[in-house]
């Protein structure tokens, strides 16, 4: 599924979030979304999925027999997954209630919902599954790998992911790119991810955008890991 | 920073908080609503009291008006009590937090306590007592008997607000506190209703005309009542705020029930086990359906066991409130609750469609609960099987369609589960909620009155079939709606969650 961003601008009073004219987000792409705090990140994914009004511009979904724009139908949501914060969370259940719950809208049978249980099984490290705690007593890392599963359970062909590191133990921060990057190669999901870990980025991202107040002034490829070194100087890391 | 300067900044703070809540920051017209109702109940309770001064100057021979007043005196101070529950905070969530900066936690204590005291909110009565006192005592005892009659109301009215915020403190530790200020104030109200003569009577009167002629026994005794609570409270609310900083993470649920049998019916019945767990799991949730449950059963035994409430207007009232009392405690804010998951609901296609439906059919089944309360009052003849009939289906098909549109337009994220909760609710959901409770009762009697007995119910009946036959297409166009708003509406849901 092709995201294509054209002309999008968004404003808070006078601050400009987001202003991007062009961008195209192939199909089977996992782009990396980078930026200091403020840069327009988490409101770029709230925008595509439609959860703010854009002041101008569109995002559309372009797939086999489908070009919709996002604002107009809910359509696309049938095959989209995302996690931005907790408000993408019911936090009166428990994980499993969550999980069975995301199972049952999208279809989902018990069986294929174990399956997919399994194949989290290291990365929830017996801390969510059977376990009867309510998500809000969760820790802020388990919380979020409530919302990354939930995200990616219903076999997304568009995955949207903001920060999908924060909070995570070492551990878990490398189950998580390992399960991101077979997913993609797997199903060939369109990925997006936003994160301010630069080497978790590089290493699982073919490109790499980099965002400055609202505005695209880098697109970087990737494939070679080439965008380390770009990222580096431009956040001075090494100054 | 000496104490005085520290005492008016942590004011100054807390006039902000109200002042700068995100719900009232950006709506002028809310503004202007609250000063609106602020004015017009101050209205009505100076209205109220020129009434009763005119009233009851005329009405009992030989004696005062204001010892007839001062013996209903109870009245006022239960009322007063429980209508803190929907404006008053608590201390101990106010302090929170200063909790970790450098200021003594019993300053801080002592500065809410003496804040709440102090509060404005204590005086507002005042807009009942002066008019009533100035025609009552002024003119015909003297302007000093009336400041003294005043002062002892403002005190009775502080020592008020501190019982309240004891046992708001005690029912935040477990719901099960409910029933110490319950019981209390059942105990009273039987006390006051059920002899022939009221023998609470007496010691009001007295008391309050110890104030009206400055004696000092009546200050002193209701000086010591506050300094007590005053302590009582201290010693609650200190470790409430220890509680609060040091939040012990939440045990396991115990039982986690699952509602298979809910499964047959696809989404929606996903739906309704979020409703059932939502009430289950919340105490914010848990507490007001309680709460509801509470009153409905209070009325319907008062109206039982007492002749006071065999008015038609009382019966109907009571008929009404029991049926609509639980729908309407959440459904006025409807999707408030929901404001703190909004952005994983708005995710999914027509999921607020599926939880719209849900939330009807939940609601539908609570209204079984009511016949089984009123069952009593049908039984013995105090109210009519067919009010009941006609009031569920009315409820069913036009008043809950009603407040069904709140959802159009609530935008106010509620918090579903805070030991401590603030106002539940802004005004123009409370407006809504007056008008649902008193409106029908204005349709019936008018549908009564022209069809007669019980055809007016069948009517009512009637309209509600009408509205439940139809409930997919409004239920849609209450969806199409939500979804036209839904831009302004996460905005404020947003805007509102932890504030």
């Amino acid at each position: 599924m092709e995201i294509i961003i054209k002309d999008l601008k968004k404003t808070f009073g006078e601050k400009v979030a987001v202003d991007i004219a062009n961008l195209t987000i192939h199909s089977g792409e996992m782009l990396g979304l980078v930026g200091n705090n403020g840069a327009g990140k988490s409101t770029l994914f709230r925008l595509i999925l439609d959860l703010i009004k854009a002041d101008t511009g569109t995002v559309r979904m372009y797939g086999l027999n489908i070009d919709i724009n996002v604002a107009e139908t809910e359509v696309w949501k049938d095959w989209t997954g995302a996690f931005v914060d907790e408000s993408f969370l019911i936090d009166y259940l428990t994980p499993d209630e969550y999980f069975q719950f995301i199972a049952r809208l999208t279809d989902t049978t018990d069986e294929q919902l174990q399956e997919f249980l399994a194949k989290f099984q290291h990365f929830m490290a017996d801390e969510l599954a059977g376990q009867k705690k309510l998500i809000r007593t969760l820790s802020a890392g388990n919380k979020q790998k409530v919302g990354i599963m939930a995200a990616m359970l219903l076999r997304p062909q568009v995955l949207i992911l903001d920060e999908p590191f924060n909070f995570l133990d070492p551990s878990s921060q490398n189950a998580i790119k390992h399960l991101l990057q077979k997913y993609n190669e797997e199903t060939g999901a369109t990925i997006l991810i936003s994160s301010h870990n630069l080497q978790h980025t590089v290493d699982i991202c073919k490109r790499i955008v980099l965002l400055e107040h609202g505005k695209l002034i880098h697109d970087i490829e990737n494939s070679e890991k080439q965008a380390l070194s770009i990222l580096e100087n431009y956040f001075e890391i090494n100054d | 920073m000496n104490s005085y300067r520290l005492y008016k900044l942590i004011c100054k703070n807390a006039d902000l908080k109200e002042n700068r809540h995100p719900m009232l920051d950006k709506n002028r017209f809310m503004k202007f609503l609250m000063a609106f109702m602020w004015l017009y109940y101050a209205a009505i309770l100076i209205f109220m009291g020129v009434v009763m001064a005119l009233g009851m100057k005329d009405s009992y021979n030989g004696v005062a008006a204001f010892h007839v007043f001062d013996g209903g005196m109870l009245w006022l101070l239960i009322l007063d009590f429980w209508f803190r529950f929907v404006l008053q905070e608590t201390p101990a969530q106010q302090a929170q937090p200063y909790a970790l900066l450098p200021i003594r936690r019993s300053f801080l204590m002592n500065v809410y306590l003496t804040r709440s005291g102090l509060a404005l909110g204590n005086l507002y009565w005042g807009f009942l007592l002066v008019p009533f006192g100035l025609i009552a005592i002024a003119f015909p005892v003297g302007w000093g008997a009336l400041i003294g009659w005043l002062l002892g109301w403002w005190l009775l009215l502080v020592a008020n607000g501190y019982a309240y915020l004891f046992c708001r403190a005690l029912i935040l530790k477990h719901l099960a506190w409910t029933l110490l200020p319950a019981a209390i104030h059942g105990a009273l109200i039987a006390i006051m209703l059920l002899p022939d003569k009221n023998p609470l009577d007496m010691p009001c009167t007295l008391l309050m005309y110890g104030f009206l002629k400055w004696k000092l026994m009546p200050f002193l005794c209701v000086a010591a009542l506050i300094a007590f609570l005053y302590w009582a409270n201290y010693k609650l609310q200190m470790s409430m705020v220890h509680d609060e900083v040091g939040k012990k993470e939440e045990k396991e649920i115990k039982h986690a029930t699952q509602f298979n049998f809910l499964n047959r019916y696809g989404r929606i019945g996903e739906y309704l086990k979020l409703e059932v767990k939502q009430r289950m799991r919340n105490k914010t949730v848990k507490m007001s359906f309680f709460v509801g449950l509470g009153f409905m059963i209070v009325l319907s035994a008062l109206s039982y066991f007492t002749p006071a409430y065999d008015t038609g207007f009382m019966r109907s009232f009571i008929c009404l409130y029991n049926y609509i009392v639980l729908g309407m405690m959440t459904l006025v804010t409807i999707m408030c609750y929901e404001g703190n998951y909004i952005d994983g609901l708005m995710s999914r296609r027509e999921s607020i469609l599926q939880l719209l439906k849900a939330k009807y059919y939940f609601n539908i089944l609570l209204l079984f609960i009511p016949p089984i309360i009123l069952l009593p009052l049908m039984i013995v003849g105090k109210m009519s099987v067919w009010m009941n009939v006609g009031y569920f289906f009315f409820t069913a098909g036009v008043l809950y369609p009603l407040l069904f549109q709140m959802a159009v337009y609530n935008n106010n994220t509620l918090p579903m589960n805070t030991k401590i909760t603030s106002k539940q609710g802004n005004t123009a959901q409370q407006i809504v909620a007056m008008l649902i409770l008193f409106l029908p009762i204005g349709l019936e009697k008018a549908a009564t009155a022209l069809l007669g007995n019980p055809w007016g119910y069948i009517f009512l009946a009637v309209l509600g079939i009408a509205g439940i036959a139809t409930h997919q297409l409004w239920l849609r166009n209450v969806y199409q709606r939500f979804m036209a708003r839904r831009y302004k509406n996460m905005e404020g849901f947003r805007a509102s969650r932890n504030s």
